[in-house]
């Protein structure tokens, strides 16, 4: 085989007592489309800023085309052909795209040139970035890369928040990389989009690289899984599915009834009801309404009409406080919305905790101690990171969120897109924590935008329409079901 | 699900704005602020009955410091960072000169001058230096170095005193009743000294640090450098504020006080003035009239016959209230 175009040995960083990465060995051939796969957490976005300069290794060594580099800075990972496109767009807001352009040395004309390329030529670049979508920036930032003309070209999860149309350009230029003999290295948790359009994926597994191979052989997908997983996944198992098969339906009064509720004016207005220990899973296309149900159910907004009723009781929150005294809880998508990202774990968890204290004084810390001790556990949150909630992972992130309601008590979960974003490691634990806290009795609402969910971990799925609930499915109906409901027609074999 | 499984999507490209939209979201906050002025100055002329060249020169003149020490705090604060320095650097600048300028013939004099700025810019440039380096945060280590300052301006002249040239008086702020050099110096600096700095790749590197650092970094921006030069300008515009203290008093005054109080003043410019604290966006014409704003209300409560007294709790209120409005304008904006 040719040598390499990149090659990584055994690369190791840490951040304080956090080790990112162990030792990682990563081999790019020339004209290779070659993905990084693993959880969340795994080290990748770790690996690709050591190898775009951004942060500087530990210790192993990085070599392009066969000669060891130190690479500090990202204009010198440039000069050496490396050109990110990062998860976050690296662009100014502030400052108006061709601004931003300048910054970075490139010419307009050129970037230009590249968005005509890819179809996108009607973009302003004297618009200022923060008043352009994210999908365009994603783009943006590809055609600047581009410019650079680069040997390997780094894509960052690009297509997380690409609509598929976008998502074909970027594979078009994937395409056209490979035949120019360069190289690209791609990241994403869509294995579909892995299987189809790259040669070679390496998963890393808690900082170190666990598997090489090819990922549209036979098989790939499943094998991805159990590199990305570990041992612990042997067979990813559908617990929830049996518990849910184990469970009997108990004859009592539902725990939350929605009736009428308009999220706008002029809506037909939503119902619905959950009974403790089942699952309601909410289906919709986006822009349904279903953040905003969310948080009038949460007691964040108010309704333009129609009656929440809670254990029977009729629910009029004025402010979230008054939807948790009575047991409603909610866990938003945005993550760092619902945490305290500069504080540590345990008092993330203990915040809600306060919300239940009826008098004045000091705080019991020893007890206080035990519950959150007891959550962790009971999530497998992964604590090296314990001094900042807003150093772990996006899945121990999530696990937080849902933790901190855990120790504070609570009857009714709302959950709106637990899962996006996180691993299927962690997906799997969360679906199974979900039963768990169903069978324990909870009465649980869950938003999901992946229908593949419904099926997994859901009792029932309503299917929300122009801000109505148009139509009660049962889990085993197939996406295409689900999918039809949520355009509003009519599903006729069910 | 974002989308139907099969149905060919086509994202559509972002509807461009017009040059107006464009002008009224960049500078439309500069444009209320001189509404604003204008109202003001407008106010102010009919309570008087002779607004002349004599007035015109008592405001402009009067308020150059602080419109300087606005521009010094704007500069800064748009970089990311915030100084709560710059007034005690006009008092030590104000002392250097006033000593060093006393009787001295015209030559002597611009020479002085142009060293105290340039020790107004050395400073400048270590404090920054020390806040990138050290990474102690830019509030405390200025607030520490305005009592250096502060301290140093006393050692170099212990009471009121020192003078300086006449003809550099009127040279830089004019006579009683000639109000253009004041006017001239003021947009000359704006547009020979700003506008190049902002139009340059530093002038976008400064925004794109106070605007989003690691955005600005992974473009391939010197941060720390780009911070440090920021801090430089301010100390020019804060030295230059100084010259034009002795010039306008004809003399040096150590007091600390002086120096706190145009700090925070500046400060206040600056918000007025449509220069977001967080850093990244605003320019330096719009705390340059947000001074003039200041600047005029007390004379104003004067000409109403209140207690000039009441004069800063105006000005209190004034800035909340603008402030205010202009929050609430940008609402419709946001929620688009």
């Amino acid at each position: 085989m040719a040598q390499p175009l990149l090659q990584a040995t055994t690369v190791a960083k840490a951040f304080g007592p956090v080790v990112a990465l162990r030792a990682v060995d990563l081999s790019v051939a020339p004209g290779e489309v070659h993905a990084l796969l693993g959880a969340n957490g795994a080290g990748k976005s770790t690996l690709v800023k050591i190898l775009t300069g951004v942060l500087a290794n530990d210790s192993g060594t990085v070599a392009v085309n066969g000669e060891p580099v130190r690479l500090g800075s990202p204009t010198e990972a440039r000069a050496r052909g490396l050109a990110p496109v990062y998860q976050d767009p690296a662009l100014v807001r502030d400052l108006t795209v061709t601004q931003n352009l300048r910054l970075t040395g490139v010419d307009p004309a050129a970037v230009r040139r590249e968005l005509a390329a890819m179809d996108l030529d009607g973009l302003d670049l004297d618009e200022q970035v923060k008043d352009l979508p994210l999908p365009f920036l994603r783009m943006l930032d590809l055609a600047r890369a581009l410019v650079f003309d680069p040997q390997l070209l780094v894509l960052d999860e690009i297509t997380a928040a690409l609509p598929p149309d976008l998502s074909e350009r970027v594979f078009a230029i994937m395409g056209r990389w490979k035949q120019r003999n360069r190289s690209v290295l791609f990241i994403s948790h869509r294995l579909a989009e892995v299987r189809e359009h790259c040669d070679m994926c390496t998963v890393l597994r808690d900082g170190r690289n666990v598997a090489s191979f090819h990922p549209g052989q036979e098989g790939g997908e499943a094998q991805i899984v159990a590199a990305m997983l570990g041992e612990a996944s042997a067979g990813v198992r559908d617990v929830a599915r049996e518990r849910r098969a184990a469970r009997e339906r108990t004859e009592e009064a539902p725990r939350l009834v929605v009736r009428d509720l308009l999220i706008n004016r002029q809506d037909a207005g939503v119902s619905f009801e959950v009974s403790a220990g089942e699952v309601l899973g909410m289906a919709a296309l986006e822009g349904q309404g279903q953040d905003r149900l969310f948080e009038i159910l949460s007691g964040n907004v108010r309704a333009a009409g129609g009656e929440i009723l809670v254990d029977g009781q009729p629910l009029r929150a004025r402010h979230p406080c008054d939807a948790i005294r009575r047991g409603v809880v909610l866990v938003p998508s945005n993550r760092l919305m619902a945490l305290l990202p500069q504080r540590p774990i345990r008092e993330n968890i203990a915040a809600p905790l306060f919300n239940r204290l009826r008098r004045w004084g000091p705080i019991n810390t020893g007890r206080e101690r035990r519950q959150v001790a007891d959550a962790v556990e009971r999530l497998s949150i992964d604590t090296r990171a314990a001094a900042q909630a807003r150093r772990l992972s996006g899945g121990n992130q999530q696990k937080l969120t849902i933790g901190r309601w855990l120790a504070a008590g609570f009857r009714t979960l709302l959950l709106f897109d637990p899962t996006r974003g996180i691993d299927v490691g962690t997906k799997h634990q969360i679906y199974d924590l979900v039963r768990e806290l169903a069978d324990a009795g909870a009465a649980i609402v869950l938003f999901t935008s992946e229908l593949r969910e419904i099926g997994l971990v859901c009792d029932r799925a309503a299917v929300l329409h122009n801000g109505a609930v148009v139509a009660e499915l049962p889990p085993t109906s197939s996406e295409t079901d689900l999918l039809t409901a949520a355009h509003g027609l009519e599903v006729t074999a069910v | 699900m974002t989308a139907t499984p099969q149905a060919e999507v086509h994202t559509p490209l972002p509807r461009p704005s017009s040059r107006l939209e464009r002008f009224g979201r960049r500078q439309g906050w500069v444009v209320g602020v001189a509404l604003l002025l204008a109202a003001l100055v407008l106010w102010r002329s009919s309570q008087i009955p002779a607004f002349g060249a004599f007035e015109v020169r008592g405001i402009v003149a009067g308020t150059m410091t602080l419109a300087l020490l606005a521009m010094a705090q704007s500069v800064i604060v748009i970089s990311g960072g915030i100084d709560l320095s710059v007034g005690a650097m006009m008092v030590l600048v104000n002392c250097i000169a006033a000593r060093l300028m006393l009787d001295q013939d015209l030559g002597t004099v611009v020479l002085v001058a142009v060293l105290v700025v340039v020790v107004a810019m050395v400073i400048s440039g270590l404090i920054g230096t020390v806040i990138v380096v050290s990474g102690v945060p830019d509030i405390v280590v200025t607030l520490a170095a305005s009592f250096a300052l502060a301290g140093l301006a006393l050692v170099v002249l212990d009471g009121p005193g020192g003078g300086t040239n006449l003809r550099f008086q009127e040279l830089l702020v004019g006579g009683f009743d000639q109000p253009w050099p004041a006017i001239l110096w003021l947009t000359g600096v704006l547009l020979v000294v700003w506008l190049p700095f902002k139009r340059s790749r530093l002038g976008v590197a400064t925004y794109a640090v106070g605007s989003d650092r690691a955005a600005a970094f992974l473009s391939g921006v010197r941060v720390g450098r780009t911070r440090v030069i920021a801090y430089v300008m301010g100390g020019f515009f804060s030295g230059l504020a100084g010259l034009v203290t002795t010039a306008f008093t004809g003399s040096g005054e150590p007091r600390a006080s002086i120096g706190a109080t145009a700090t925070l003043t500046s400060v206040a410019a600056v918000v007025l003035g449509g220069v977001a604290l967080l850093g990244g966006s605003g320019t330096l014409l719009g705390p340059v009239l947000a001074a003039f704003c200041l600047a005029l209300i007390p004379p104003l409560m004067l000409g109403l016959g209140w207690d000039p007294n009441y004069a800063e709790v105006a000005r209190g209120i004034i800035i909340i209230v603008v402030v205010m409005i202009g929050g609430l304008l940008q609402i419709p904006r946001r929620s688009r």
